[in-house]
């Protein structure tokens, strides 16, 4: 990550010198500003679901959750941390529904344990599944291609299912193959 | 859409099951509230760092360069030049690329092969830095760059199989 920030931020920040450095600054702000109103929007959604799941732990549905999943996430993560299963195969579940916002939490707390436990492997597999996309139904672009006047928007349903099985399966893969 | 249903009736079926179990609801869910300030705090300067370098992407026309570089190896591959920037784009940041999205489907169409492709590469992709920016913030010590690579890598050919699929279905 310190490499691509080094090199797109000197490249870009060259073209704006020779081209318009005075949006150099701006851009910059711009980009500030988006954090600062997407990290309040996030917060009201982490509030929302940050509080269901603590019903959730004290009901004590995560462990039965945890006690569901464990078989799988010991071959899928090598983790047998109770918590952690619950965390990481919650973000899972709540990817593969669509849930807005909800995986986000989940994720970062199950990366949290993991690393701290040593267990690279189970981070980069976690974050692969993530950044393959597991979303089922790509509600956003239905919607878009509804707001374009597509004839069917859900069309590209198959295509992009497809797609995002394909993607995942082979991202875990790769992390088998390569992550220690 | 499912999910409209699906919230409410998640909320609705956890609470009752908490109330069976003695749960004092009020005090529970507020607890759980306790974390979310922490957990934004920490994710901040990463979101914050992600975000301006992508204004940085987009503005200084850095994106634009790329896009023109790259476009004989996508079409190459298979991949209508025009969707170059937002493969590029999606990478750093969701609201961008779904701009870039809305800006394909209101120029070629909705149903057009280009704008069937524009929405399978980004319904089947991710935002690989921002999700790495988010995802490892809380962790201590050294973030590792392999997972992050394979991700992108893994889009990148996801991208080259929509575009042709797009062809058939």
């Amino acid at each position: 990550m310190n490499g691509i920030f080094t090199a797109v931020f000197f490249l870009s920040a060259l073209l704006f010198l020779i081209f318009s450095p005075d949006s150099f600054l701006p851009a910059l702000l711009e980009g500030g500003q988006k954090a600062a109103t997407l990290s309040l929007s996030l917060l009201a959604v982490y509030c929302v679901w940050l509080g269901f799941f603590r019903v959730m732990e004290q009901s004590g549905l995560s462990s039965r959750i945890s006690t569901l999943f464990l078989p799988v996430c010991k071959k899928l993560f090598r983790t047998e941390d109770k918590r952690a299963v619950f965390l990481a195969s919650g973000n899972l579940t709540a990817n593969m529904l669509g849930l807005p916002g909800a995986p986000t939490p989940l994720g970062i707390q199950a990366t949290e344990r993991f690393m701290n436990a040593g267990n690279a492997y189970a981070a980069s597999m976690l974050f692969v599944l993530n950044a393959t996309s597991l979303q089922l139904i790509p509600t956003t672009v239905i919607a878009l291609r509804a707001s374009y006047g597509a004839q069917s928007p859900a069309d590209v349903f198959l295509p992009t299912l497809i797609a995002t099985l394909f993607s995942t399966l082979l991202g875990a893969l790769c992390v088998r193959l390569f992550v220690k | 859409m499912i999910a409209s249903y699906l919230i409410p009736v998640l909320f609705l079926s956890l609470f009752s099951y908490a109330l069976f179990k003695k749960v004092r609801l009020y005090d529970c869910f507020t607890d759980g509230i306790k974390q979310a300030v922490p957990l934004i705090l920490s994710l901040f300067p990463y979101l914050c760092g992600v975000l301006m370098l992508s204004a940085l992407f987009e503005q200084s026309g850095l994106s634009d360069v790329l896009t023109n570089a790259i476009a004989p190896v996508l079409s190459a591959l298979g991949i209508p030049p025009e969707l170059g920037k937002l493969v590029l784009m999606k990478p750093f940041s969701g609201s961008g690329a779904t701009a870039l999205l809305s800006e394909i489907l209101s120029l070629h169409g909705a149903d057009s092969y280009l704008g069937r492709c524009a929405c399978v590469c980004f319904g089947s992709s991710e935002t690989v830095f921002y999700l790495s920016a988010v995802y490892f913030s809380s962790a201590k010590g050294k973030k590792p760059v392999l997972p992050v690579v394979i991700a992108l890598t893994v889009n990148f050919i996801t991208v080259i199989l929509g575009c042709f699929l797009c062809r058939f279905l």
